[in-house]
C-alpha cells in the first residue's frame, strides 16, 4: 500500500490502518494508534473553498461537522451523526438537495474541505522585531539590513514595531515622524501585563510612560514624556508598513550597539527575558486573538534576571548537558520558569514567538524552547548573522502563497473528535493545550499533550504537522459489528493571512478488524508515520525520563512488536523474517537510537533544543529525514542511484550526497578528490567528469532551495575533516577492529565502537524469538 | 581545555575518556562541557570546536583554564604551519601565561603520521618544552608533547599523568 498517496486525500498518515477492535489486542500491537495529521496540506484533489458556515451536529457537546460519511435522508432532509448517531434536520437552504445534487462537503471524495466562513476578516498580522543591540557592529548591521529586507517581503498592511534590547529595552515610537522616541524600560525587572499596559501608556486611562529621545536614552536622565496626541495607545508602536516602512527604517539605521561598556572577560549585560517579556506584554495589550509575531534576533545569552542564562563573567561557562542532569547549572531552573511565563502568555493571546539566533556559543535556546515550541514559532540557529543559514531562511520566512499571501496563518485551534471505541490520548507537535475535557478525552493513556480534546496552535502553515495519538477502548467483550467503522474529525479553525476567518475539516474512516487476524492489522502498518510517532514520543519523554531509559524503552517496543508481527520458529533466530511492510521499521529505531535527538554527546542543550523543535513540526518524510538520512551517489556514466546509510556506500570513484535535513553534504571519494584537485574538470577531454561534478552540487542547490531552515552546505572529500559529517551517520559495518585492523588499504571502514546495524540486528532476532 | 584545528581529534579524546568508547563525531558547533576522571583528578573539559570561526570563541574560555590540552594530528603535515600558528598566539596570550600545555600528537596509528621529532620541529617547540620528568621546574610553565592514538587508546595516559604531576592545584 502507497501510504504517501494516501495523505494526499486527507493530510494524514497513520501508524496502523486496520485497527483490532478491543483495547487487550490494540495492547498487544505495541506501536500506539495515531497519525501524523498535516492539517492545511495542499491537497490536490480538495474542492474549492466553501464560502459558508459549516452544519454542525446539535447533539449535546457533539459539534461534529457535516460530512461525506453521515447518513442523509434526502427526501426528510434528515442527516444522521456518525459520532453521536444524533438526528439532525438539514438547514432551510439544504432543501434542493438530491443524490445528484449535493454540497461538497457531501461528497464521498471530498472527505478533507475549507470553510471560508462570512465574517468580518481579521486584521492583518502583526510583526514586531525584537533586535538585541550586544552585537558586534558588523553582526548588527546585517541583522538590521536583514530586517530592512524583510519590510520589502511583508505585505503592505500588515503591522510591524521594533524593540531593541541591551542592558535596557527600547520599545521604539513609529506614529511620529517629527523625531524618533522611544520608551525606556530597565532590563532587569519583571514586569506584568498590566505593568507594561501602564508604563507604555497602551490604555487611555494608563499611567505615565518614560519617553526619552533615542539619542540620549542609554545614559541619560529620563525626560517627561511631551504630551502629544500619539501619547496613548499601542498604535504609537504597532504602525501599518505601508505608513511606517520610512520611519522604521531610519530608525534602525540609526541604532547602534548597546552603548554599556562590557568590561574584559565579562559577556554584555543582555536582558532578552524582559525584552521578550515586553513584546508579548504590547502584543497582549493590543491584538490579542489576532494574529501576531514576534521576531527575536538575538547574539547572546541573556546575563541579566529574570532570563537569565549565564552570569556576567566569562568563567562562569554556559551549562552543559552534563550541568543539566547533575543539576549543577545554577541558573536553569528560574530561567525555565521566567521563559514558560512569557510562553503561556502569548499562547493566551495566540502571538507566536519566532527566534532567530545567531552566535558562534549558545544564547539559550534551551530555556527558551517553550517560547517557541508552545507558541508554534520557529528556531533557526546560525553561527554568525553573516551565515546563508541566517540570511536564507530569514527570507524564506516571508515567502508568499500563489496567491500572493504570507503563508504563515495564525490563531488556530485542532479539535479532535472520535468514535465511541476509540478516545484521544494526546498530541505532540508545537501545540499548547485547550484543556478541552471531552468526552473524546482518554481517562487511562496519556501521549504527549493529553488529557484534551483540542489544542490551540498560535501559527500554522502548510507544512504544520501533528502527532495525534488514540486509544481503542471497546470492551475485549463485545465484539464489533460486522462492517462498522471508526470515524475521526479533525477541525482546524485559523485565521487565514489574509484576515478570513476559515476551517478546515477532515472526516477520517478506518476499518475494524479482529485481534487475532495478524496479517489484516499488519498489512496496513506504516512504517515511516510509525516511526516517526515513535521518535516524537522518545523526544517527548526526555522532558521527563533519563536517556538511557528511554533507549531501553525503544528496545523493547521494538523487541515486543518484532516478536508480535514477525515470521519465525521460537528459539530459532535464523527463521526470522519481517514482511515487506515492517523490514525497515528496525532500522529506523536503530538510527533513531543513534540520532542527535537521543544522544546528546558533542551536542550543546541549545542544539538539542533545536533539532527536537524540528522533529515535532515537520511531517512524515521529514522527520524520517531526520531520523535515517538518505543517501545518493553519483558515478561516471549512470544516472544517481540511493545508496545504503552505510559505510560500504563510500567508494573512491563515487560522490555521495547525504541528506539529514538540517545538513547536506556533497562528499568526493579520493580518486574523484584527485581528479578534481589535478583540474580535470577544466579538460575539455573530460566533460563527463565536470558534469559528474556538477550534478550533486545542482541537486544539492535544488533541495537547499526548497528546504527551511536553510540546511547548512558542506562539501567534503574523502579523509578530510568536514567528511566526518557525513562518516558520523553512516552504519559502521566495517569498523577499525573487523577491517584488517583499519590497516589494509581499499577498504573504507568507521574508527568506532559503536554497534553496528548488523549486530543490532542478531540481538533483536535473538530477543523477539525467545520463547516469554 | 581542549583545544586544536579541526579534525584534530578533541570531541573523540572526550569521548575516550568519558566513556572509554571511540566513534565519529560530527565537527563540533558549540562547545560542549564533560566532567571526566583523569587519573585520580576530576576535571571539567570543554571541548571546543576548531574551525576557523569557532577559534573566535576560544579566548572567551581562557579565563579560569587550569590547562590547555592542545590536539595535533600527526598526520596531516598540510595543516601544520596553521597548527604553529594558533599554538604561537596561544603561548603567547598573556592570560596563559602560568597555564600547563600538553601537547597531543594524535593518530599516530595512521602510516603518514609525523614522529615527535618532526611535530617538535613543525610547531617550534624544540627549546620550549619542559622535559617529560615528573619533577616541576619552577616558575617556567610546563609545556610538552606527547604522541598518541585515540582511536587506539594508545599514549594518552602517559600525557595525562605528565599533566598531573605539573598541575598546581
Amino acid at each position: 500500500m502507497d501510504f504517501s498517496q494516501l495523505e494526499d486525500i486527507d493530510g494524514c498518515r497513520w501508524s496502523w490502518l486496520v485497527w483490532p477492535w478491543s483495547r487487550l489486542d490494540a495492547t498487544r500491537c505495541v506501536v500506539p494508534f495515531g497519525c501524523m495529521y498535516t492539517p492545511l496540506r495542499q491537497l490536490p484533489q480538495m474542492p474549492p473553498l466553501l464560502p459558508y458556515e459549516p452544519v454542525t451536529c446539535r447533539g449535546a457537546s457533539c459539534q461534529a461537522v457535516l460530512n461525506p460519511y453521515c447518513r442523509i435522508d434526502v427526501r426528510s432532509k434528515i442527516w444522521v451523526c456518525p459520532f453521536c448517531m444524533q438526528r439532525n434536520a438539514l438547514p432551510a437552504h439544504y432543501a434542493d438537495i438530491s443524490e445528484t445534487n449535493l454540497p461538497a462537503e457531501l461528497i464521498p471524495n471530498f472527505t478533507t474541505v475549507e470553510y471560508a466562513l462570512p465574517r468580518q476578516p481579521a486584521p492583518p498580522p502583526v510583526f514586531l522585531f525584537v533586535l538585541d543591540t550586544c552585537l558586534r557592529e558588523d553582526e548588527l548591521a546585517v541583522a538590521k539590513e536583514y530586517i530592512v529586507k524583510s519590510l520589502a517581503l511583508l505585505p503592505p498592511e500588515a503591522y510591524v514595531g521594533l524593540i531593541t534590547f541591551g542592558q535596557n529595552v527600547h520599545v521604539h515610537v513609529l506614529a511620529d515622524a517629527e523625531c524618533s522616541r522611544a520608551y525606556v524600560l530597565k532590563g532587569e525587572k519583571e514586569y506584568t501585563t498590566q505593568r507594561i499596559s501602564e508604563l507604555l501608556s497602551l490604555g487611555f486611562a494608563g499611567g505615565r510612560g518614560v519617553a526619552t529621545s533615542t539619542g540620549m536614552s542609554a545614559g541619560g536622565a529620563p525626560n517627561k514624556p511631551t504630551e502629544t496626541s500619539t501619547a496613548y495607545g499601542a498604535a504609537r508602536f504597532l504602525q501599518p508598513l505601508s505608513e511606517s516602512e520610512f520611519i522604521l527604517t531610519s530608525l534602525l539605521e540609526n541604532t547602534k550597539p548597546d552603548p554599556w561598556p562590557v568590561p574584559a572577560q565579562e559577556r554584555a549585560r543582555r536582558a532578552t527575558c524582559t525584552a521578550l517579556s515586553i513584546a508579548v506584554g504590547l502584543l497582549e495589550n493590543s491584538h490579542a486573538n489576532f494574529g501576531a509575531r514576534i521576531e527575536l534576533l538575538v547574539g547572546g545569552p541573556c546575563t541579566v534576571e529574570p532570563g537569565k542564562v549565564a552570569g556576567l563573567k566569562l568563567d562562569d561557562i554556559l551549562r552543559s548537558h552534563n550541568d543539566i542532569e547533575k543539576e549543577q547549572a545554577p541558573y536553569v531552573k528560574k530561567a525555565l520558569a521566567a521563559y514558560e511565563a512569557i510562553a503561556a502568555r502569548a499562547v493566551n493571546a495566540g502571538h507566536t514567538i519566532d527566534i532567530w539566533a545567531c552566535a558562534l556559543d549558545q544564547v539559550g535556546l534551551y530555556e527558551m524552547k517553550s517560547c517557541v515550541d508552545r507558541t508554534a514559532g520557529m528556531f533557526v540557529l546560525a553561527e554568525s548573522f553573516n551565515h546563508p543559514m541566517f540570511k536564507r531562511s530569514f527570507e524564506m520566512f516571508f515567502a508568499r502563497d500563489e496567491n500572493d499571501h504570507l503563508m504563515l496563518h495564525s490563531q488556530a485551534s485542532l479539535d479532535v473528535l472520535t468514535s465511541r471505541e476509540m478516545k484521544v490520548a494526546g498530541c505532540i507537535g508545537p501545540v499548547a493545550s485547550l484543556n478541552k475535557a471531552s468526552q473524546y478525552v482518554s481517562q487511562e493513556l496519556e501521549i504527549g499533550i493529553g488529557g484534551t480534546s483540542a489544542w490551540r496552535l498560535c501559527s500554522i502553515d502548510p507544512a504544520t504537522t501533528l502527532g495525534v495519538y488514540f486509544e481503542i477502548v471497546n470492551n475485549h467483550n463485545t465484539p464489533m459489528p460486522e462492517g462498522q467503522y471508526r470515524y475521526v474529525q479533525f477541525i482546524t479553525k485559523y485565521q487565514h493571512s489574509s484576515g478570513q476567518y476559515r476551517e478546515r475539516v477532515s472526516t477520517l474512516a478506518g476499518r475494524w478488524a479482529d485481534g487475532s487476524s495478524l496479517a489484516d492489522i499488519g498489512s496496513g502498518f506504516d512504517q515511516e508515520a510509525a516511526a516517526v510517532l515513535m521518535a516524537r514520543m522518545a523526544v517527548y519523554k526526555t522532558e521527563n525520563e533519563e536517556a538511557f531509559d528511554i533507549l531501553r524503552w525503544l528496545d523493547r517496543m521494538l523487541i515486543r512488536l518484532c516478536a508480535r508481527f514477525a515470521d519465525y520458529q521460537k528459539d530459532e533466530p535464523e527463521s526470522f523474517n519481517l514482511s515487506a511492510n515492517f523490514s525497515l521499521y528496525p532500522q529506523f529505531m536503530f538510527n533513531l537510537r543513534r540520532s542527535q535527538f537521543l544522544q546528546v554527546f558533542n551536542s550543546s542543550p541549545d542544539e538539542t533544543a533545536y533539532y527536537r523543535s524540528y522533529l515535532n513540526r515537520e511531517n512524515t518524510l521529514n522527520g524520517l529525514l531526520m531520523i535515517q538520512p538518505t543517501v545518493m551517489s553519483y558515478t561516471l556514466g549512470a544516472p544517481p542511484v540511493p545508496v545504503l546509510l552505510d559505510i560500504t556506500s563510500v567508494k573512491k570513484d563515487a560522490i555521495l550526497i547525504l541528506d539529514t535535513f538540517f545538513f547536506i553534504i556533497v562528499f568526493c571519494g579520493s580518486t574523484i578528490a584527485q581528479w578534481r584537485k589535478a583540474g580535470y574538470h577544466n579538460d575539455p577531454n573530460h566533460e563527463n567528469f565536470r558534469n559528474l561534478l556538477q550534478a550533486p552540487q545542482d541537486d544539492a542547490a535544488a533541495v537547499l532551495d526548497e528546504r527551511f531552515p536553510y540546511a547548512r552546505y558542506i562539501e567534503a572529500d574523502e579523509g578530510g575533516s568536514q567528511a566526518r559529517f557525513l562518516l558520523a551517520k553512516l552504519n559502521p559495518s566495517v569498523n577499525h577492529h573487523s577491517a584488517n585492523g583499519g590497516y589494509g588499504a581499499g577498504e573504507s571502514f568507521v574508527f568506532t565502537d559503536d554497534v553496528s546495524l548488523g549486530v543490532f540486528m542478531e540481538h533483536l532476532k535473538k530477543l523477539a524469538v525467545a520463547s516469554q | 581545555m581542549f583545544l586544536g584545528l579541526d579534525n584534530a581529534g578533541k570531541t573523540t579524546l572526550m569521548h575516550v575518556l568519558r566513556d572509554d568508547k571511540v566513534a565519529v563525531h560530527a565537527p563540533t558547533q558549540h562547545p560542549t562541557t564533560e566532567e571526566v576522571v583523569i587519573g585520580k583528578v576530576r576535571f571539567r573539559v570543554s571541548d571546543l570546536g576548531g574551525h576557523r570561526a569557532a577559534r573566535e570563541l576560544w579566548a572567551s574560555y581562557y579565563t579560569s583554564v587550569d590547562a590547555i590540552i592542545f590536539m595535533v594530528d600527526a598526520a596531516d603535515r598540510e595543516r601544520f604551519p596553521e597548527v604553529k600558528k594558533e599554538l604561537d598566539q596561544l603561548l603567547a596570550d598573556e592570560a596563559l601565561a602560568d597555564v600547563p600545555f600538553l601537547i597531543f600528537g594524535n593518530k599516530i596509528d595512521l602510516q603518514e603520521a609525523a614522529p615527535e621529532d618532526e611535530l617538535r620541529h613543525a610547531l617550534g617547540l624544540i627549546h620550549l618544552t619542559t622535559g617529560k620528568g615528573t619533577t616541576t621546574t619552577k616558575d617556567i610553565r610546563p609545556i610538552e608533547i606527547f604522541m598518541c592514538s585515540v582511536g587506539r587508546k594508545m599514549g594518552i595516559s602517559e600525557g595525562f599523568e605528565w599533566l598531573n604531576n605539573n598541575l598546581s592545584i
